[in-house]
């Protein structure tokens, strides 16, 4: 079973080198992507039952030993995260096949490839063992996302695209450091060797170490103050591209911060995290409360949600960690479904500005179900997914003691309900508002509607994504049990050690 | 172009070209234990190629398709060891005695670096290309995915 930990990583590798080959031939390269997408997906779901049952993989590659070589272990938070992303990824693919046949859509030729990479990216840095390959790992999937964010080459794309690379890069250039300071005050980047050595390190340095990777994590996450990077530059990428961005690259910043965190036992540094996702959570659902444009909204959206997991961080209780877990798995899909419907939209009535939009109800109802369903589970209404997740990490707060960031959660909840409705009220009530026909820059930028076939395999991509959330809501209490696991294993870190380490302690 | 006011930068250029493949060769196979490898290699193979391409010298055609197989080569040797049972990435060593070059040790990982490589050099040509058509490249990629559309109906 260990070997399908491998292959999570090296089949999307190799699929995106076989796609880049064919990358002119429609159906080869849609073929061997959607293809290794969906084996991705099967083989994440074997580990995630396999891991259930019988405890962690750990895969020692090329057969060294952890002191020395690269660990990729496959544990319950690692599964679990797994597999929900590369559902998430393959559903994607799919809408974006349906979407090529509109302009709206990514260029294939660059973009299959790339999300690929991406892929391998972001299985990679779910399951490495070590620092410096999740460093690696955090690089394939970011110089892949900066292709995908630019390739068309519009000005609005390279413009915010130079802030996207300039910010990520030197958030890398910071993680280098801090992996180079990590290994100067233990002299290991394995993860399992440096559960044992960081308590050991002196106070200050143990501070220090947690600080400066909370500021390295926390840009990729985009947590306050240092997300103004996102609701720039998602915007403006081909909707498909924003949807995988949405629903993964930030919250793959949140799982290793948790993964870090907990297992270093950075437990005095809860007081500082609460208080940086009860500032997240507000200044995310104000911006979004501002916009008048609806991807601008969800983006903005993407910056509150954050909150709500490092809240469930702060609170280093396995009540807060596991309702932060249970949290990602449920963000990552809903976040994901919500710009699909965008994509729609956007692809329907070749707009996404609210004061544009209208009247969608009556001409597309069930893209307003499609829309709504998400919507109230991200606002965290009973008897979704979000609501699960939010009452776990309510809960784990009162338990906590801490009233303040339960009450800011709450008006957070409260806050994105409004701009929920501020989307519906704009996009999908109203007067039908005739689609604006813009006399088209150029001929060769005229848009180009979805033909019917496109449409259906969009609408098909979309409703198994929606699915696929009303399913976490329905399977929430397996899933609890899991992500209760998930975060005993890190809180205590000795059964990672083990697993990793075996007997040649 | 260079090459119209110089012809001894072009000559001279074409001259070094086998040398260059030859000091690329030597840091490819004494990459494995010293500094060097698949990646400097490639990198020199590129420098070469790069002032090729500047002065008008014929350069490695079908950049993309060369990742492409190299990317293939390196993906093909992570996931071999996979086949007989081992874990991936592992490596094989074979030794052997050859006339004239003596006791001779070679690894899988010599054809993972034939893949980087080849990955490198197609990087490097395929940068060229785009830089050289410049404004052209939008229209190209437009006109793919116009022919893509049409393939797919």
């Amino acid at each position: 079973m260990s070997v399908l930990v491998g292959l999570a990583v090296i089949v999307p590798l190799l699929a995106a080198m076989v796609s880049l080959g064919v990358r002119r031939h429609a159906f080869l390269r849609d073929t061997v992507v959607l293809g290794s997408l969906v084996g991705v997906t099967v083989m994440s779901a074997v580990l995630l039952i396999q891991v259930e049952a019988n405890g962690s993989l750990v895969v020692r590659v090329g057969g060294w030993l952890p002191q020395l070589g690269i660990v990729l272990v496959a544990d319950m938070f690692a599964v679990l995260v797994l597999s929900v992303a590369m559902v998430t990824i393959t559903l994607v693919e799919a809408f974006s096949i349906g979407q090529r046949r509109s302009t709206a859509g990514a260029d294939p030729t660059v973009a299959a490839p790339m999300l690929m990479v991406l892929t391998a990216g972001v299985a990679l840095s779910v399951l490495t063992g070590d620092l410096f390959t999740l460093f690696v790992a955090f690089e394939l999937m970011l110089v892949a996302s900066y292709v995908l964010l630019t390739h068309k080459g519009q000005a609005g794309q390279v413009r915010s695209g130079m802030t996207y690379v300039v910010i990520n890069l030197f958030a890398s250039t910071l993680f280098l450091f801090g992996v180079a300071f990590v290994y100067s005050a233990t002299g290991t980047v394995n993860l399992a060797l440096l559960v044992e050595r960081i308590p050991e390190l002196q106070t200050e340095v143990r501070w220090g170490i947690g600080l400066w990777f909370l500021v390295v994590f926390g840009t990729k996450a985009a947590m306050f103050p240092l997300f103004s990077w996102l609701p720039d530059s998602y915007p403006t990428a081909p909707t498909t591209i924003t949807a995988v961005f949405a629903g993964l690259l930030t919250k793959i910043g949140v799982y290793v911060m948790i993964r870090f965190h907990t297992l270093m036992s950075m437990d005095d540094l809860g007081t500082v995290i609460l208080v940086i996702a009860g500032f997240t959570m507000i200044v995310g659902v104000l911006g979004a409360l501002a916009q008048d444009d609806m991807k601008r909204i969800l983006s903005f959206h993407i910056v509150s949600q954050i909150g709500y997991m490092l809240m469930g961080l702060g609170l280093f209780s396995v009540a807060g960690v596991a309702g932060a877990i249970i949290f990602v798995v449920h963000q990552i899909p809903v976040k994901t479904v919500l710009f699909l419907v965008g994509a729609m939209v956007e692809t329907d009535r070749r707009s996404s500005a609210l004061s544009k939009l209208g009247g969608l109800v009556s001409s597309r109802p069930w893209l307003a179900v499609a829309f709504a369903l998400p919507a109230l589970s991200l606002a965290g209404l009973p008897p979704f997914s979000g609501f699960v997740a939010k009452l776990a990490l309510i809960d784990a707060g009162v338990e906590a003691g801490t009233v303040a960031i339960v009450v800011v959660g709450l008006v957070g909840s409260a806050l994105t309900l409004l701009s929920m409705v501020k989307i519906w009220a704009g996009v999908f009530w109203g007067p039908q508002n005739a689609p604006a026909f813009h006399a088209p820059e150029s001929e060769e930028w005229a848009p180009r509607s979805a033909t019917a076939r496109g449409w259906s395999t969009m609408s098909l991509a979309t409703g198994a994504a929606v699915a696929l959330t009303l399913a976490i809501a329905l399977f929430a209490g397996p899933l609890w049990d899991m992500s209760e696991r998930a975060a005993t294993e890190l809180l205590d870190g000795e059964v990672y050690v083990t697993d990793v380490l075996g007997s040649e302690r | 172009m260079i090459a119209d006011r110089s012809i001894v930068v072009q000559d001279g250029i074409r001259l070094a070209s086998p040398l260059a493949i030859i000091v690329a060769t030597m840091l490819f196979f004494g990459g494995h234990n010293q500094p060097g490898g698949g990646f400097a290699g490639g990198l020199v193979l590129g420098a070469v190629v790069a002032l090729r391409s500047a002065t008008g010298l014929s350069v490695p055609l079908h950049p993309v398709r060369m990742m492409a197989l190299g990317g293939v080569i390196i993906g093909g040797v992570a996931l071999g060891p996979l086949v007989v049972g081992d874990v991936v990435l592992d490596q094989y060593i074979w030794e052997t005695t050859l006339p004239v070059l003596g006791k001779v040790k070679a690894g899988t990982a010599l054809i993972f670096d034939a893949g980087v490589v080849l990955v490198v050099l197609g990087l490097i040509v395929a940068m060229l290309d785009a830089l050289a058509q410049g404004g052209e490249h939008r229209t190209t990629l437009r006109l793919d995915a116009e022919g893509d559309r049409e393939a797919d109906q």
